[in-house]
């Protein structure tokens, strides 16, 4: 279980949904485009990772976080919604407020 | 004095357009493009010389770093949806003059009347704005003045500062100087989850939809204002919050009844649904 700072996880997610230069940069080379964000070490291995469960269970918010993944994801898309759904549930509805 | 003359509530479920062209549609797709044809009739019917559209922004342009309960923009033009939902759902563009006369005397009038809007000069549309647009006014004839609510980003205002908001709304719109006829377009949605655990292709909380159409259809705003607190809401689903924007326009019908609502429950996303008053006809008066 990590801690996030929620407001600029939820910065950094949304530039990458909203920003196709940020989004190549990320699919490029996420280490490095990271770096020059004002993100932990573990924020930053999170969104890397694409690492849904740790990002919703500290409170990434929701509708941002499910943009990200969508826009984001190289796995079986068929599959996704419902390994989201199932791997999120046990952590119900997390503070989300920043 | 400026007179309202039509009250619509629809939802801007952004997957709607697409699948009402579906080559086999659902059926109750197929009767919510009718319903929507039936409200694009009756804003017709009202004359309005101007549109304001009361709806939400997704995070799209609003943030935390800079977040307004009530934003009324008052940019010339105004257009949408955003480049990540044309990508994602395939919407099409809307584009509206916007009307800066009555957007300033909003602003105005809302700062006598207790409402002190955030305005801006520069102001993109997402989904929330051009889905409804596209139903009820897709010559995109009219000027609009488009007013921005916070339904994403907790802590969001209370139902009953929604309902408030709307009954000021009328006052302000009252307020406006000459013979303007002004229609309000307004979208939300009933219970729907997105990102969380219980997100579907469906309603997910189909009494929470029923009980609040219900209310609404008696006009019942001060049960809607109990009701619909921010805890039911989330219980609903995790983004029902957009549903406060309908508590906004009970408050601007002013308690009365709306001449015609409707709900239905498609297989494949969130429950289809519109309220419609129609003001001038001898509806709320």
């Amino acid at each position: 279980m990590i801690k996030i700072n929620r407001y600029q996880v939820n910065k950094v997610l949304r530039e990458i949904n909203q920003n196709p230069e940020s989004f190549k940069a990320y699919k490029e080379n996420a280490a490095a485009f990271l770096a020059k964000k004002n993100l932990s070490s573990e924020e930053r291995e999170a969104i890397a990772k694409v690492d849904f469960v740790s990002l919703y269970a500290a409170g990434a918010h929701p509708f941002i976080l499910n943009a990200f993944v969508n826009r984001v994801w190289e796995g079986d898309r068929q599959k996704l919604d419902t390994e989201f759904r199932s791997k999120i549930a046990p952590f119900g509805y997390p503070d989300f407020s920043t | 004095m400026a007179k309202l003359v039509e009250i619509i509530g629809i939802t801007h479920n952004p997957f709607l357009p697409r699948l009402i062209k579906a080559p086999n549609p659902d059926p109750v797709v197929v009767k919510t493009a009718q319903d929507y044809e039936g409200m694009r009739q009756r804003m017709a019917k009202a004359r309005p010389d101007v549109l304001i559209v009361v709806a939400s922004d997704h995070l799209n342009q609003w943030f935390m770093d800079n977040m307004p309960a009530f934003l009324v923009g008052k940019a010339p033009y105004t257009e949408g949806p955003v480049p990540s939902e044309i990508r994602a759902f395939g919407l099409a563009p809307y584009r509206a003059k916007v009307d800066t006369d009555v957007a300033k005397g909003i602003i105005v009038e809302g700062s006598r009347l207790g409402v002190d809007f955030a305005f801006s000069d520069e102001c993109t549309m997402d989904h929330a704005f051009t889905v409804p647009l596209g139903f009820v006014r897709p010559e995109m004839d009219l000027p609009i003045v488009p007013i921005w609510t916070n339904v994403l980003a907790e802590p969001l205002p209370t139902s009953r500062r929604f309902y408030t908001v709307g009954q000021k709304l009328r006052e302000m719109i009252e307020a406006l100087p000459g013979g303007t006829r002004v229609g309000v377009l307004s979208s939300g949605h009933l219970a729907v989850e997105v990102g969380g655990p219980k997100s579907s292709n469906y309603s997910s909380d189909t009494e929470f939809d029923r009980r609040m159409m219900e209310l609404i259809s008696a006009g019942d705003g001060e049960a809607v204002v109990k009701e619909a607190t921010y805890e039911r809401l989330i219980k609903a689903g995790n983004v029902t919050p957009g549903f406060l924007n309908y508590v906004l326009l009970m408050g601007l019908a002013g308690g009365a009844k709306p001449d015609a609502t409707g709900l239905d429950f498609p297989k494949i996303t969130a429950a289809m649904h519109y309220m419609v008053w129609d003001v001038d006809a001898g509806g709320a008066q």
